[in-house]
């Protein structure tokens, strides 16, 4: 007779830890849980020492997810996931055959997961191979927790002001300029005209700006076209703008005086 | 130069050249000189220089029409009469047209103005409505109100006396913020009945990770501020501070009302913008968009962060009650 299997249970909500224990131990008493881990991080750990039979990972974990421990677990033990509402996570899990759970656990559900545990544990079958897709759910989830794919455009521009970091909303940015080693943002704080220092280079952070809304102007200068005020040309081929509430005037060179022919 | 003198040709050829004289003058100093002295109004400039060019260019007419060698017009009592009637109608009419003229440009200008605040106005409102849902979708989120429940049941489940005082919190967050989905004011009291519940039922769940501390100034409760703005700001603490932060932190909520400001802070210690980069800001960009369109520049949402960990938001927004 094989000794009792084992197993371990990943949740950062004690609460939640706590009732899947009591759960487990209404339809499997047989079951030992030999580790409760509170994060990814520690669910790795403990695994490594304890080397339980089955692991119940919660996707939604901080540091290392459910999923990223998963990958380091990968055949070694039979996984089960807990998810409190993830639509996405969910959908791959069917898809991919894994096991799952939905929070609030409901006890008829876990007894299914437990008996397909058991006769998997039985004949001693091998975990099912799952890296590939658990790559693919690890991938998917960074994006969701990304803010849904609208992180291509830039926000907010981090500036050191001594030992803070002062984040600038692009709105507010009047124009950038490059000096030397440094970019420097002209902005608005609260309506009145301020400059900041950041390190990343003007291209680097042209890259990431909405063109709709910024444009550069010169080698070395990027404007918010929301804060020209006007534009003054000159006989010689080359311009100058005008921001609205500065007296800042900004070079315009022969290259980029197309985008102020008139209409 | 016949015509000039006399008959109906003359009359009509005098009153063209007047009323053509008056429309250069009004067409002239619509934009000219391009800057005005304060104590001088454009409509103004441009009646009185109309009245001004009538007896002018009646008597530039008459100087004209004179044959040469005859004696000047206003020797000849009858060329006179006519050069005072002229001018004296040309007084009397071309201002008061001028006037007119102008009245209805104003109007004009007047209804299209109106035309693009009616078209902004309809954008600023889409975009209020597109903030609300996007609200909607955070506040009630799934995985919030599941994880949620589930920590409910394993309270039920086991029997604690916490149980029922975690239902009280969530039925308090339920009860406020689901009204506040459909206002478009509320105000910092109203808010801070949202968040408490919250941080409760977040602290719940979190018990080893979140502490936090709430300091509310009496006098600002009754300030009126954009629904939900103060529950943003500490979810935004707890999503992308506590939560992905192993060791959590603590969370600061400071209201403050400083004369005609209301100052409303919250920091954290968690994991900063070092860890959760990309996440950070959607909901504070929803935000400040929205405190854009009702403030505009009279409110200010300032984000630092520290060195190593952390993250501050402060909204300094005027104290209307």
């Amino acid at each position: 007779m094989k000794p009792d299997a084992t197993a371990l249970i990943a949740d950062d909500e004690p609460l939640l830890r706590d009732a899947l224990r009591r759960q487990l131990a209404e339809v499997w008493p047989e079951l030992d849980i030999v580790a409760e881990a509170r994060n990814g991080r520690e669910a790795v750990r403990l695994f490594d020492e304890r080397h339980p039979d089955i692991c119940f990972l919660d996707v939604h974990m901080p540091g290392l997810s459910g999923v990223d421990a998963a990958n380091h677990i990968g055949r070694r033990a039979h996984l089960v996931f807990v998810t409190a509402y993830d639509h996405y996570a969910v959908q791959a899990f069917t898809q991919g055959a894994l096991d799952y759970l939905l929070k609030p656990v409901e006890q008829a559900r876990l007894a299914d997961t437990v008996s397909r545990l058991k006769a998997r544990l039985q004949s001693s079958r091998p975990a099912i191979n799952t890296e590939l897709l658990l790559q693919q759910l690890s991938e998917q989830l960074a994006k969701l927790q990304g803010g849904g794919g609208k992180t291509d455009v830039l926000r907010w521009i981090r500036a050191q002001a001594g030992k803070t970091v002062r984040l600038i909303a692009i709105d507010d940015v009047d124009y950038l300029r490059s000096d030397a080693k440094y970019t420097i943002v002209a902005w608005r704080d609260g309506g009145k005209p301020a400059e900041a220092v950041v390190r990343t280079p003007l291209k680097e952070l042209l890259e990431q700006l909405d063109a709709e809304q910024f444009a550069q102007v010169h080698r070395s200068v990027v404007v918010n076209l929301r804060a020209i005020s006007h534009v003054k040309r000159h006989d010689n081929e080359t311009a100058e703008i005008h921001v609205k509430g500065r007296d800042d005037v900004l070079p315009v060179s022969r290259n980029y005086l197309h985008l102020f022919r008139q209409m | 130069m016949h015509g000039w003198q006399n008959g109906a040709s003359g009359l009509f050829l005098r009153t063209t050249i007047l009323g053509l004289s008056a429309t250069t003058a009004f067409a002239v100093f619509e934009a000219w000189p391009r800057r005005l002295p304060r104590w001088l109004q454009r409509w103004a400039l441009q009646v009185v220089a109309v009245g001004v060019f009538m007896p002018v260019t009646t008597f530039v007419i008459y100087m004209l029409s004179t044959p040469e060698g005859a004696p000047p017009f206003w020797e000849t009592p009858s060329r006179m009469d006519g050069w005072t009637h002229l001018t004296f109608a040309g007084l009397l009419l071309a201002p008061w047209t001028a006037l007119a003229a102008i009245v209805r440009q104003k109007e004009a200008f007047a209804r299209d103005q109106e035309l693009a605040f009616a078209l902004e106005r309809s954008e600023l409102e889409r975009q209020a409505l597109d903030a609300r849902l996007h609200l909607l979708q955070a506040q009630v989120a799934p995985h919030f109100l599941f994880n949620t429940l589930a920590n409910v049941q394993a309270l039920v489940d086991a029997g604690s006396p916490q149980a029922s005082a975690v239902l009280r919190s969530l039925t308090a967050y339920l009860r406020a913020a689901v009204p506040v989905l459909h206002e478009s004011a509320a105000t910092i009291d109203r808010e801070l009945q949202l968040v408490r519940p919250y941080l409760e039922l977040m602290q719940m769940r979190m018990p080893d990770r979140l502490a936090y501390a709430m300091s509310v100034d009496p006098t600002a409760l009754n300030v009126r501020c954009p629904p939900t703005m103060v529950l943003t700001l500490v979810e935004n603490a707890v999503r992308h501070g506590i939560d992905p932060s192993e060791e959590g932190g603590r969370i600061d909520v400071d209201v403050k009302r400083l004369g005609e400001r209301c100052v409303v802070r919250v920091t954290d210690t968690g994991a900063g913008l070092q860890q959760s980069a990309s996440g950070l800001g959607t909901g504070l960009t929803t935000l400040r968009e929205r405190l854009q369109l009702i403030f505009g520049d009279a409110a200010q949402l300032r984000l630092t962060s520290g060195a190593q960990r952390g993250v501050a938001v402060e909204i300094d927004l005027p104290a209307h009650t």
